[in-house]
């Protein structure tokens, strides 16, 4: 194996409320697919931002060709030779392909250094030749299918001569002939002697594609490894292996009628035919890899984007959910994923968040009133040991434990009776965790019907008392509780059908 | 299923000078279609005299538009040109008026112009203040200067070396002359220079021009100031072209210019557009405005038509983006 | 609102907490400016002529509190002006060309207001068409809507009971100021007491969270965009009963002095913070500077100058002041 291109040793990196990577030490060499897996929350997006210069580590260093360096900002980051494909796009939608390429480096021509178009148009073919792929360079990017894209972002990669490449889960939303065609183009790259870090949830690809593999865990490298040395079941294992400790003080609840009845709801792109039922007093889990579709899921449910087909009733009674509002009115409650952008107003104070979804209740002729809002705030900030100085605070001081149980006080405050909540745990700390566990068992004593979406098996495993798997946007497996292991749930949610064990179902799908 | 699939072998390459987009087309043919129904319906229109007129009406609406066209496509704006076109016209009357040699007159308007469009410029780059409000601010600050010293005034008995918009070169009007040189140097520059490429980028996608390197902040600096002066050139031309020079010179300018720009093609959300576009819609303008005035339709209704325009065109392109957006596809 | 901050030192001498907000600051400059019109003219303090400078900033008055609203939410209406000269083109049309009776008249320029706004407030709801651009274009179709119906001729002729809302006094008060009063103070009340009116600073601040709250965004916009037209057609109406004239070309340009009073009070131009108070604060404060600049000999058109001047710089120390936050 060569020199590494790119060797980070020793990094760490922490964000408010958060350790994010401890002392993570990775490198890439050139000429290297060097795949880097690992559960959501693992580590993954933070350490390639660091690469890509986008964080600074706390602590740790990074030595690029051989020399230490430090990354100011992403733009030093593309001058050394580092290029990174996200889901976000940095192309120019009204440009052509070929000019995609070369912004800001246009070849040029003649006396005045006038752009040399054909030039342009000819060598973009050949970048885009030597990726074989074959594609009209004249044609506006913004109209190009996200496999086309993709081309053109690691064309202008190439064309840079950038030594190291960064793809953050490039397979999410290709056919699998664009996955096919996406990994002949990678592997050219690679004889191109590009150091390739390739991120994806789907181990299969890993295989397929990879030379080295890295995995990540709750912000630790657990073991590098060349990837004909370990097979699929010991990565998994590397993945999740943690033993389900007491900290998921589940009690059982008595479970009663449907609260919640979903059938054949559907919606192009998002959600596929889904079919389940919520019972009173029941917590239900959603298990799944990312990019499942569990969230777009709960986000149709609840009338953020309205359902084009399919039923919903709630507590027996049909229910025409059109906007979160009447989800809400008919005893649905949804806390979503991003707590920042999704679930709270940050620049908005405690009592104001969590009264936010039923201020129009609080109202005397009209008015809001202070003395009942600070009540009910007052209430849920002691209910759920919501740590504040005031209830004045500004939502966006408090740590990422107390900004998830002001989100989960806001939709306990309009009384549903069905309650999804989606990644509950993710990035707090372990006292929250508890704290949101136990709160959510109470809750189910009292009766509500809970549908949790968690990447975190040891969550699943311990607080469900049904488990669904979640898979390219419909439901593939249901596991009862005591029925399954982490093991058996992943294999599931790959669709790795040799694994199925008994005691669980697996529903028929092609 | 999308016509550029990896598949595809590559198209046969396009002349460069044939990359008329499919926009300037429908306008060309637009504009032909109107003036064959104007002549049909009133045939004094075609009159040799009253094309003239037209093409001179057009020239510096035309002129601007090139510097407006540059603004827009870096994702910007600039309401402010009518005020900069005031007060150019304003000062270059008056240091004709007191005897300044005319070719040192006009090299100051030119000035003039290129310092308020840099102070637009510096407003908008460094001071990161919306360009919308710089230039409603501009806008007002330089009109309420202008009627300040000129209190209502108009300005006029300028020496006769002063109105060289009012003559003809080879029976092809001056002002004439100066929009087809400008029009098409400047879309040489915008297709051939490297700079002219990067205001593109600037419009198409801030993030990513940052990220290729190029100086944003400068490049939008550029732009404004640049916009100052083509406002100048048509400046000159406009108080050239009659024997008074108007107080409320430049009424609507803006509104004028950007509608030739829009229905232009060139998209309002930039990252988009041409100089030829913009030069075809400022002639649709002088062309439906004359025409307007043959037809005996009342020049009042003339911003309406205006408005609707810019509407319109900003509607098609809306849809337009979201169509080509989703049939992207996954 | 003012924030509690532990400060390390106490000084011994505490600045009040209203004087070190940004209405605190505006009142400060109120005063200044006050005190320096009354050096430049005698009749400046009298409370006569105090009164009469309220009828002028009535009408852009009431078009700041809709406008309050919808650049609080991140929007901005800049057609505030030509739906101003529209509406009240359509009140001269009703009334003299219609021939309806005054109170219809009335009415119907109101339904234009509300009609003008809410094809604001479509285009940008349904369309998702920026509203900057939206505005834009309206502002050019309205004003020539304007130009176009009236073909620049003037209604007059006027009665005296109409002439009453714009020229008339209840008590020592001119009639549009108590209108103004009574608007101003609903709305404050709706901003800053009401559910719908923590909305607004919702969406502002972040429109996909209030959405997710269950917060009805697009009915709220719609209704704020409608509420601007309307506002607007009050306004118009008014300014007819004062100078007792309609004109094509009445409010042109006045978003200028809508948008400038707006910022200059404290509303931050990206969204998510401003009150009533402090647009009212920089509305007096605009009236006056024009006041002073007309007493300092500058023709009545001239004094947009400063308006112009204001805006950009009321833009820029916001800026300044939302980095140090």
């Amino acid at each position: 194996m060569p020199e590494p291109i790119i060797e980070l040793r020793n990094i760490s990196k922490s964000f408010p409320g958060v350790q994010a990577l401890s002392d993570v030490s990775f490198d890439v060499c050139p000429g290297e697919v060097h795949a880097l897996v690992g559960e959501n929350g693992a580590g993954k997006s933070t350490l390639i931002k660091i690469i890509a210069g986008v964080y600074e580590p706390n602590a740790g260093t990074v030595r690029f060709d051989s020399q230490t360096v430090q990354m100011l900002n992403p733009r030093h980051a593309q001058e050394m030779g580092i290029a990174a494909i996200y889901q976000e796009s940095s192309l120019y939608n009204e440009l052509s392909v070929a000019e995609n390429i070369f912004m800001g480096r246009h070849p040029s021509a003649g006396k005045l250094g006038a752009v040399d178009w054909n030039a342009m148009f000819r060598e973009s073919e050949e970048v885009l030749n030597r990726l074989g792929v074959q594609m009209d360079v004249h044609a506006k990017v913004g109209g190009l299918s996200t496999a086309n894209r993709q081309r053109v972002e690691m064309a202008k990669a190439l064309s840079k001569n950038a030594k190291v490449l960064i793809m953050d889960e490039p397979t999410a939303s290709l056919s699998q002939h664009d996955v096919e065609a996406l990994f002949s183009t990678v592997r050219i790259l690679r004889e191109h002697g590009v150091g390739i870090i390739y991120i994806s949830h789907r181990l299969e690809e890993v295989f397929e594609l990879g030379d080295r593999v890295t995995v990540l865990r709750d912000g630790h490298r657990v073991d590098t490894k060349p990837v004909s040395e370990v097979n699929q079941g010991q990565l998994v294992s590397m993945m999740v292996g943690r033993t389900l400790d007491t900290l998921f003080p589940k009690r059982d609840a008595e479970i009663g009628a449907p609260v919640l009845r979903v059938k054949n709801l559907s919606r192009r792109g998002l959600v596929s035919d889904v079919s389940f039922e919520v019972r009173s007093g029941e917590i239900v889990g959603l298990a799944g890899l990312v990019g499942a579709g569990r969230s777009e899921l709960a986000q149709v449910l609840f009338g953020i984007y309205p359902a084009e087909s399919g039923t919903v009733e709630i507590s027996g009674k049909p229910a025409v959910i059109r906007n979160p509002r009447q989800a809400m009115a008919l005893g649905l409650a949804y806390v979503p994923e991003d707590r920042q952008s999704q679930g709270l107003i940050l620049p908005m104070k405690v009592r104001e968040n969590i009264t936010m979804a039923i201020l129009e209740t609080l109202t005397r002729f009209g008015f809001v009133s202070y003395g009942r809002e600070d009540q009910i705030a007052q209430s849920y900030v002691d209910r759920l040991q919501i740590r504040t100085p005031s209830l004045s605070q500004l939502a966006m001081n408090l740590s990422g434990g107390n900004q998830q149980k002001i989100v989960v006080s806001k939709w306990l405050a309009s009384a549903p009776k069905v309650l999804i909540l989606d990644e509950p745990t993710r990035g707090i700390d372990i006292g929250a965790k508890a704290e949101i566990h136990r709160l959510m068992s109470q809750l189910a004593q009292q009766g509500l019907g809970i549908v949790m979406i968690s990447s975190e098996l040891p969550e699943i495993l311990g607080m469900s008392d049904r488990i669904l798997v979640v898979r390219k946007n419909t439901i593939v497996g249901e596991y009862l509780r005591g029925q399954a292991t982490q093991e058996q749930i992943i294999a599931t949610a790959m669709g790795l059908d040799n694994q199925v064990a008994e005691g669980g179902k697996t529903v028929e799908r092609n | 299923m999308n016509a550029t699939d990896a598949a595809t072998p590559t198209k046969a390459r396009r002349n460069v000078f044939s990359l008329v987009q499919s926009q300037e087309a429908t306008l060309a043919v637009f504009l032909v279609i109107l003036l064959a129904g104007l002549a049909i319906a009133t045939p004094a229109f075609m009159d040799p005299q009253n094309i003239r007129d037209i093409l001179v009406n057009a020239s510096f609406p035309a002129i601007a538009a090139i510097g407006m066209t540059l603004v827009i496509i870096s994702a910007e704006i600039d309401i402010s040109i009518g005020a900069i076109l005031a007060v150019v016209a304003v000062l270059t009357g008056n240091l004709a008026l007191i005897g300044v040699p005319i070719p040192l007159v006009f090299l100051i308007g030119l000035i003039a112009g290129t310092l308020l469009g840099a102070l637009n410029g510096a407003l908008v780059a460094y001071a990161r203040i919306p360009s919308i409000i710089v230039t409603l601010g501009a806008l007002s600050f330089w009109r309420g200067l202008v009627i300040y010293f000129t209190q209502g005034a108009w300005i006029y008995n300028m020496p006769e070396a002063f109105h060289f918009a009012q003559r003809s070169w080879l029976g092809v009007p001056i002002p004439v002359w100066m929009m087809a040189v400008l029009v098409v140097l400047a879309g040489l520059f915008m297709r051939f220079s490297p700079l002219g490429r990067q205001f593109y980028a600037v419009g198409g996608n801030r993030q990513a021009a940052l990220l290729a390197g190029i100086p944003v902040r400068r490049r939008l600096f550029l732009v404004f100031m640049l916009n100052g002066t083509f406002t100048a050139i048509a400046a000159s031309i406009y108080a050239s072209r009659f024997s008074v020079v108007q107080s409320n010179a430049g009424l609507g300018f803006e509104f004028q210019v950007i509608t030739a720009v829009v229905i232009g093609g060139t998209s309002i959300m930039g990252g988009t557009g041409s100089i030829w576009g913009s030069f075809l819609g400022a002639v649709l303008m002088a062309v439906i405005a004359t025409g307007m005035t043959f037809l005996k339709v009342s020049p009042y209704w003339l911003q309406t038509v205006q408005g609707s325009l810019i509407l319109l065109a900003v509607i098609l392109d809306v849809l337009r983006r979201r169509r080509a957006g989703a049939a992207a596809g996954p | 609102m003012t924030q509690d901050t532990q400060t390390a030192s106490k000084p011994r001498f505490r600045v009040p907490a209203f004087f070190r907000s940004q209405e605190g600051l505006l009142f400060v400059i109120l005063l200044i400016i006050m005190f320096v019109l009354s050096r430049m003219s005698e009749q400046f303090l009298t409370t006569n002529n105090l009164l009469a400078l309220t009828r002028l900033f009535v009408e852009v008055g009431l078009m700041t509190l809709p406008m309050t609203m919808i650049i609080i939410t991140g929007g901005t209406d800049l057609s505030v002006g030509s739906m101003f000269g529209f509406t009240s083109v359509m009140l001269g049309a009703a009334w003299q060309y219609w021939g309806l009776p005054l109170p219809i008249a009335m009415l119907v320029a109101l339904g234009f207001g509300i009609l003008c706004g809410s094809f604001n407030g479509l285009l940008v709801t349904k369309l998702k068409i920026p509203p900057l651009i939206v505005t834009l274009a309206t502002l050019a179709i309205y004003r020539g809507l304007a130009f176009g119906v009236s073909q620049a001729r003037s209604v007059r002729g006027w009665s005296e009971g109409f002439q009453f809302l714009g020229q008339g006094y209840i008590g020592p008060f001119p009639v549009q100021f108590l209108i103004w009063v009574v608007a101003a103070v609903a709305v404050a009340l709706f901003l800053g007491r009401t559910a719908h009116g923590r909305y607004v600073y919702a969406i502002g601040n972040n429109e996909t969270g209030a959405r997710f709250s269950g917060i009805p965004v697009d009915r709220l916009k719609f209704a704020l965009y409608a509420f601007s037209g309307f506002m607007a057609a009050l306004a118009g109406i008014i300014f007819v009963s004062r100078v007792t004239t309609t004109r094509a070309d009445a409010a042109s340009g006045l978003e200028l002095d809508v948008i400038a009073a707006v910022v200059l009070g404290g509303t931050s131009i990206s969204g998510g913070s401003g009150s009533i108070l402090g647009t009212s604060l920089g509305l007096l404060i605009i009236s006056l500077l024009r006041n002073g600049l007309t007493l300092a000999g500058f023709k009545g058109d001239a004094t947009v100058i400063i308006i112009g001047a204001v805006l950009v710089l009321a833009v820029w120390v916001n800026r300044l002041f939302a980095k140090q936050r």
